[in-house]
């Protein structure tokens, strides 16, 4: 379980190399502006409210910029979900999808390592993964936190990121179940996708028209604190986006221990009026 | 205890055997006792005693490092079922039937050929046998365990050769083989496959997308062999090696087959086949339609040969032969025969002829087919 543990979190270097590099990139360059910015926070509200109103939903109340939480949540952590999550759609689409549409994952699978052992291995590896990028989201913050006149601690900058987290956990646990379930690593990745942004415009849109609460109380990013979990991490959203995501995981995992690895074409839905229009393949010899 | 029935095996050190608990003959599970026939166990060191008599019916036994030269007598027969059995194998890709009805048995320590054309459901059964996909119905039995209800035993017991191997082109040769050996729990020792490597001739340092296609199928072998699995499953082994490789591999499989392994494969390829294959079954559009004797499939195979004379003869002779029938023939001078079937009587025919020149074809494993399935479609 090591083995495969270790090996997946390698296959991941690339996107903790690129995604950690992004984020702290980003935290780093956004704590420094801070001062500057709420020295000229009257001048900035009123330029932003000259954008219209449909934009500015998006990024929550611009009159808190005045607050590290506040300035935090509408430059960061606002737009954090539809960033973080197309990571976590890919990672979760392709984290077992990607091996078998290669055709390497009939050998990894043929090893004395029971298909249990080996999901719970890779899922721990992507969390392991998840961690790594989103810490060096909060280094960013924290290393020239203390030049930035926030008065917040680094542990305090802990906090909001645990939401990211679920956001990760929930996104990347739904492209997971949808690879296992549907023929191929896109079509998953692409609902997954849909969803994803389907989320962030509904939640932004619900903030104007209210007609759309009831179906945004029903979206992921609804429960999703951002900066202000500074002020205070409420555990019940966290723990319900995480409980969702493991209930998804564990539909996943259900799902692969049950059903044939595919072998190119292998599988699908069996939709036999569609296969009648697709040239038969060879590749079941 | 009759020791006459019994093959004399060379047992490497640190590995483990398997002893089927019914070919030893003692009561209320001692130890083999000092002058008696059990001398021969000496340097073995029994594993939980109480523990080590396994669900399929075998007897865990480790050799000990201090008896590297000694020699132990091994049951002929290390499982009283088949290291393979399939039953009435059926598997369907919706509409298409890939099995139906496969019925099988290989015997432990036996080298099996398992052909037939593309799409005839070869790697369909194969990866039924490992639990990779599920067969709709019918049951299969590997090592005496069903693959389905212990998958990772079976996997244990098992090196696997896909058809098509697909591997982690970012890792080198060295790296893929370290995390194959961490995955199937074999310790820090990678004698073996550096061993097999050197023998197969491939370089472990270079990164696989640099590798040709045969040097990646020799990573695949090796990751098969190397922990000298009791079972080997390989599909299309010799896909991409040049003939030098192909002849030290079937050396390797034929000692691997000498420490009493039970190899399977599949191969399009007939030389392959002759030399190393003690049977074969041919499958058919999803079912077996015949298990033979590998010389017994070749002398059902249909060769040319092309026979020029010194001065024309009466080429109507040959017509007389069994298994003989003539293609063509040039004024006596030279004719072209089809020949099924041993050569005996052609040739004691030749003997008596003015023959200058023989030109004989090999038989192609898909002329094997033919002859093979036209039998079928006469008798039906």
């Amino acid at each position: 379980m090591r083995a495969e543990f270790t090996s997946t979190l390698r296959q991941f270097r690339g996107q903790i190399i690129s995604w950690g590099l992004a984020l702290f990139l980003l935290s780093l360059m956004l704590v420094p502006f801070y001062e500057s910015i709420t020295g000229n926070q009257s001048q900035l509200l009123g330029y932003l409210e000259s954008f219209p109103e449909e934009f500015t939903a998006f990024f929550g109340d611009f009159t808190s910029m005045g607050t590290p939480q506040g300035y935090l949540d509408i430059e960061y952590f606002s737009y954090m979900p539809l960033l973080i999550g197309i990571f976590a759609v890919l990672a979760g689409s392709g984290l077992i999808a990607a091996d078998e549409e290669a055709g390497r994952l009939d050998l990894i699978a043929a090893q004395p390592l029971s298909r249990t052992r080996f999901f719970v291995s890779r899922v721990l590896a992507f969390i392991s993964a998840s961690i790594v990028i989103v810490f060096f989201g909060w280094l960013g913050m924290v290393l020239l936190l203390g030049k930035s006149g926030m008065d917040l601690t680094p542990a305090q900058l802990v906090l909001p990121f645990i939401p990211v987290l679920a956001y990760i956990f929930i996104f990347a646990a739904l492209a997971l179940v949808l690879s296992m379930l549907m023929p191929s690593r896109k079509l998953a990745a692409s609902v997954s996708g849909l969803l994803l942004v389907a989320d962030f415009f509904i939640q932004g849109f619900s903030n104007l028209i209210t007609d759309l609460e009831p179906i945004a109380r029903f979206m992921p990013s609804h429960y999703f604190q951002g900066g202000y979990a500074m002020d205070g991490l409420d555990l019940g959203p966290v723990l319900a986006l995480s409980g969702l995501a493991l209930a998804l995981a564990l539909l996943a995992l259900w799902r692969y221990r049950v059903r044939d690895l595919r072998v190119g074409g292998e599988g699908g839905w069996g939709m036999s009026w569609l296969k009648r229009c697709q040239p038969a393949t060879d590749s079941i010899s | 205890m009759d020791l006459a029935k019994y093959d004399r095996l060379h047992l490497k050190p640190a590995r483990l055997y398997f002893i089927p608990i019914f070919e030893i003959p003692w009561n209320s599970f001692d130890f083999p006792q000092s002058g008696s026939a059990w001398d021969e166990f000496v340097g073995f060191q029994f594993l939980e005693r109480q523990a080590c008599f396994r669900s399929d019916g075998c007897f865990l036994v480790k050799w000990s490092r201090l008896h590297n030269d000694a020699i132990a007598w091994r049951p002929l027969l290390m499982n009283p079922q088949p290291a393979i059995m399939l039953r009435d194998l059926v598997k369907s890709y919706g509409e298409v039937k890939a099995l139906r009805g496969v019925d099988l048995a290989v015997e432990e320590g036996e080298i099996f050929g398992f052909l037939g054309p593309n799409g005839a459901g070869k790697t369909t059964t194969i990866r039924c046998m490992l639990d990779l996909i599920r067969p709709d119905s019918g049951q299969i039995q590997i090592l005496g365990l069903d693959p389905q209800q212990n998958p990772v035993a079976v996997h244990a017991r098992t090196g696997y050769l896909p058809g098509e191997l697909n591997l982690d082109g970012n890792l080198t040769g060295r790296a893929i083989l370290h995390y194959f050996h961490e995955l199937r729990g074999m310790g820090s020792n990678t004698a073996r496959a550096l061993e097999l490597a050197e023998r197969l001739d491939v370089d472990l340092n270079l990164p696989i997308k640099n590798l040709s296609h045969g040097n990646k199928q020799k990573l695949g072998l090796i990751q098969a062999l190397m922990d000298e699995p009791r079972l080997l499953l390989l599909d299309e082994p010799t896909s991409g090696l040049d003939p030098l490789i192909q002849r030290e591999l079937l050396q390797i499989l034929a000692e691997a087959r000498e420490s009493g392994a039970t190899i399977f494969f599949s191969s399009h390829i007939i030389s392959v086949v002759e030399h190393i294959a003690n049977r074969v079954g041919i499958l058919r559009e999803g079912k077996i339609i015949e298990v033979a004797e590998t010389s017994d499939l070749l002398k059902r195979a249909v060769r040319r040969a092309l026979i020029r004379f010194r001065h024309p003869v009466d080429v109507s002779l040959f017509k007389e032969l069994p298994g003989v029938s003539i293609l063509s023939e040039d004024g006596g001078l030279s004719v072209l025969l089809q020949v099924t079937g041993d050569m005996e009587g052609l040739i004691k025919q030749l003997a008596q002829q003015p023959v200058i020149e023989i030109e004989t074809e090999r038989p192609s494993l898909e002329e094997i087919f033919m002859t093979y399935y036209d039998a079928k479609e006469s008798e039906a």
